[in-house]
């Protein structure tokens, strides 16, 4: 559940600066979520399949992490050409299937999973690791990119420990069932695990301060950008202007 | 729920992320460097709650638990729900890139007003008083959250109607479990670590 | 010439029982001691108390010749006595197993080339070379423990404070810590379970009880 199924590769995309994938996956986001021209999103999809190309993932493996994502896309993309107004074009009974809403939820199809799919390709392919110290990189404040390690660091220890509490549980023949008594033991389940990280959150504070902790974070290593990465992001930039001028013209 | 890119328009996108930037910032000031480790760690937990599915007939729901993040953490909900959202759209891509700020505000917000009316309740420390706060503490976080998500489909466009009713209704019966497990779990930490819920015994 | 002095130490926790009564202690430069007990009867407090996390309410805590009170007393202490935590995982709080290691050193203020010398070294001494770039949290519980003492040695102090280091550790690794143990040139103090390890790696061995120390051997629990 909370691996990183993707960040594992090594290819073209990998290696890229995480840097240079925060900033264009951030501004490709924006610019295909307000767009309306088709123009742009076909520009979009194509740039998508050449970083799907690069990344040398396995498309099965994409499709299925996309698939179980839509689920609320594709409610409003069935409800949508029935509840806006416009032009109908076809009837049935109440039910009346509007081209405008016919065509407003194919959009909203489209970008949905044109950015969803530039997120996994760009972002999911790097550690959230890496991911913070590239924000960190970046300017985001201080505490926030620690507010990530610390986070993510500690999801894991703490999912270890709910699984452990719910084996233990099990084993004392508990069946979860739509009824008080079963959301009585997962409140407890919840506010254990809440106990124990916050004793937790002391031993880790107290371990800190041994080793010199005085608030504020050295830090050990740096990125290095590449002449490759420098070229790639002047190369992506003019992609992006033109990608924007198309969207929004 | 997490709305996704690509469905909601620029002026609702660009609102949302200027009051999530706002109540970010707040809570930022409002956390000391030395506190970063107890916030994050706090935060891991309720990343790991929300992967908890509990049933509901057929069916089954994770926990939210923003008012009850919003009890712990007051203004600090902002970045610690921030940083949780960040990390569901990169691990699982659950919400979105452009609606981060949308997503924050919804669940966060509610948190900070379950902070400001549950507290007192608290401080009270009878049995009634906290099973009071927790039954209030998720009414709050998961009605209004549901209420802006509806709010935010609508101003998008009148054509999303029908969708933001049916996401009020799927509220409903989150708000009826998320009372329950709230209000045992303030029981319990009343009880067995109120330092927790920043109330002195 | 003593490291670690104690005298007359009482120590309770807010709202709890009184854990340390009158406590006295020393540690002598160059001894090694191995300390057991029961659960609950506060050797971890014990622990504490000497590196400042914990403050008396009565009793003098003296480190290396001089009475320490105040945090900036104990930061010194901190860079000279190592505290390895019962659980690594509240020690080991870095993406990669080289920027735990450097985490105190660079706290010290020590320039970043020498810290990559240091981490290379330190990672070597435990018999973990080319381990820089591993994820902490997918190590296994006995590389944790090793990478938690890096950490410590790291930071080159003159004493190392270990809470139930075996703990978690097999047979194996438990024969790994003893000659890592011995081949450092360090005082210690232990707190175990494990009798046994305790006789491998240390020269005196109390029993802690009622916050009074008892020599081992005179002692049968």
């Amino acid at each position: 559940m909370l691996q990183e199924p993707f960040a594992n590769g090594n290819s073209f995309i990998h290696n890229l600066d995480p840097r240079i994938r925060i900033l264009f996956a951030f501004f490709f986001a924006i610019i295909v979520a307000t767009t309306w021209h088709l123009s742009a999103l076909l520009w979009a999809f194509f740039f998508v399949v050449v970083v799907f190309v690069l990344t040398k993932l396995n498309m099965r493996d994409i499709l299925k992490r996309i698939l179980v994502v839509n689920t609320f896309i594709v409610l409003l993309v069935i409800i949508l050409p029935f509840s806006y107004p416009g032009q109908v074009i076809y009837a049935l009974g109440p039910l009346t299937l509007t081209k405008q809403g016919f065509f407003y939820a194919l959009y909203i199809f489209l970008k949905s999973n044109l950015i969803l799919t530039c997120v996994i390709l760009l972002l999911s392919t790097t550690s959230i690791f890496s991911l913070a110290h590239a924000l960190h990189h970046l300017h985001v404040p201080s505490k926030l990119v620690q507010l990530i390690f610390f986070t993510f660091r500690y999801i894991h220890v703490i999912y270890r420990q709910y699984q452990k509490l719910m084996r233990a549980v099990k084993l004392r023949c508990f069946t979860p069932k739509t009824n008080i008594y079963t959301y009585k033991t997962y409140a407890y389940l919840v506010a254990s695990l809440l106990i124990k990280s916050y004793d937790r959150s002391e031993r880790v504070y107290k371990a800190m301060v041994c080793r010199g902790f005085q608030g504020t974070f050295p830090v050990f290593r740096h990125f290095k950008m590449t002449t490759k990465d420098r070229l790639l992001s002047m190369a992506a930039t003019i992609y992006l202007l033109f990608l924007a001028i198309l969207a929004w013209k | 729920m997490h709305i996704s890119d690509g469905i909601l328009s620029v002026p609702v996108l660009v609102t949302g992320a200027i009051l999530t930037a706002g109540g970010t910032a707040l809570g930022l000031k409002r956390l000391r460097h030395e506190t970063v480790p107890q916030t994050a760690i706090l935060s891991s937990a309720f990343f790991v709650a929300s992967l908890i599915h509990v049933p509901l007939g057929p069916s089954s729901v994770h926990l939210i638990l923003n008012g009850l993040a919003g009890i712990i953490l007051g203004w600090i909900t902002f970045p610690a729900l921030l940083i949780a959202l960040f990390l569901q759209t990169i691990l699982f891509q659950f919400g979105g890139l452009t609606t981060l700020g949308v997503n924050t505000f919804n669940m966060a917000f509610p948190g900070v007003i379950a902070y400001f009316i549950c507290h007192p309740l608290l401080k009270i420390g009878k049995p009634h008083s906290i099973t009071l706060a927790g039954i209030l503490a998720a009414v709050i976080g998961i009605s209004l959250a549901g209420l802006f998500v509806a709010l935010e489909l609508v101003f998008t466009g009148q054509g999303f109607i029908p969708v933001a009713k049916l996401v009020l209704v799927a509220h409903v019966p989150v708000i009826i479990i998320e009372a329950i497990i709230t209000a045992v779990i303030l029981n319990f930490l009343h009880k067995a670590k109120p330092e927790i819920l920043g109330v002195d015994k | 010439m003593e490291v670690i002095k104690l005298e007359d130490i009482s120590f309770a926790y807010p709202r709890g029982k009184i854990v340390l009564h009158g406590l006295n202690f020393s540690l002598k430069k160059g001894e090694r001691v191995g300390i057991m007990g029961p659960n609950g009867t506060g050797k971890t407090t014990f622990l504490q108390i000497i590196v400042g996390l914990l403050k008396p309410q009565a009793g003098r805590v003296v480190i290396m010749g001089k009475e320490r009170q105040t945090e900036t007393d104990f930061y010194e202490v901190r860079s000279k006595i190592g505290f390895m935590f019962q659980d690594p995982d509240d020690q080991l709080f870095c993406p990669t197993v080289a920027e735990e290691i450097a985490f105190g050193p660079l706290n010290l203020g020590i320039p970043r080339q020498e810290v990559a010398k240091i981490v290379s070294r330190t990672l070597g001494l435990v018999g973990l070379a080319g381990f820089e770039d591993r994820v902490t949290y997918k190590l296994s519980g006995g590389e944790k423990r090793l990478v938690a003492l890096a950490s410590l040695l790291a930071m080159q102090p003159e004493v190392l404070l270990l809470d139930e280091p075996t703990g978690d550790l097999d047979p194996q690794n438990i024969k790994r810590l003893v000659s890592i143990l011995s081949r450092l040139s360090l005082s210690y103090l232990i707190v175990s379970h494990d009798k046994q390890f305790l006789q491998q790696v240390t020269q005196k061995q109390f029993w802690f009880e009622d916050g009074r120390f008892l020599p081992l051997d005179t002692f049968h629990p």
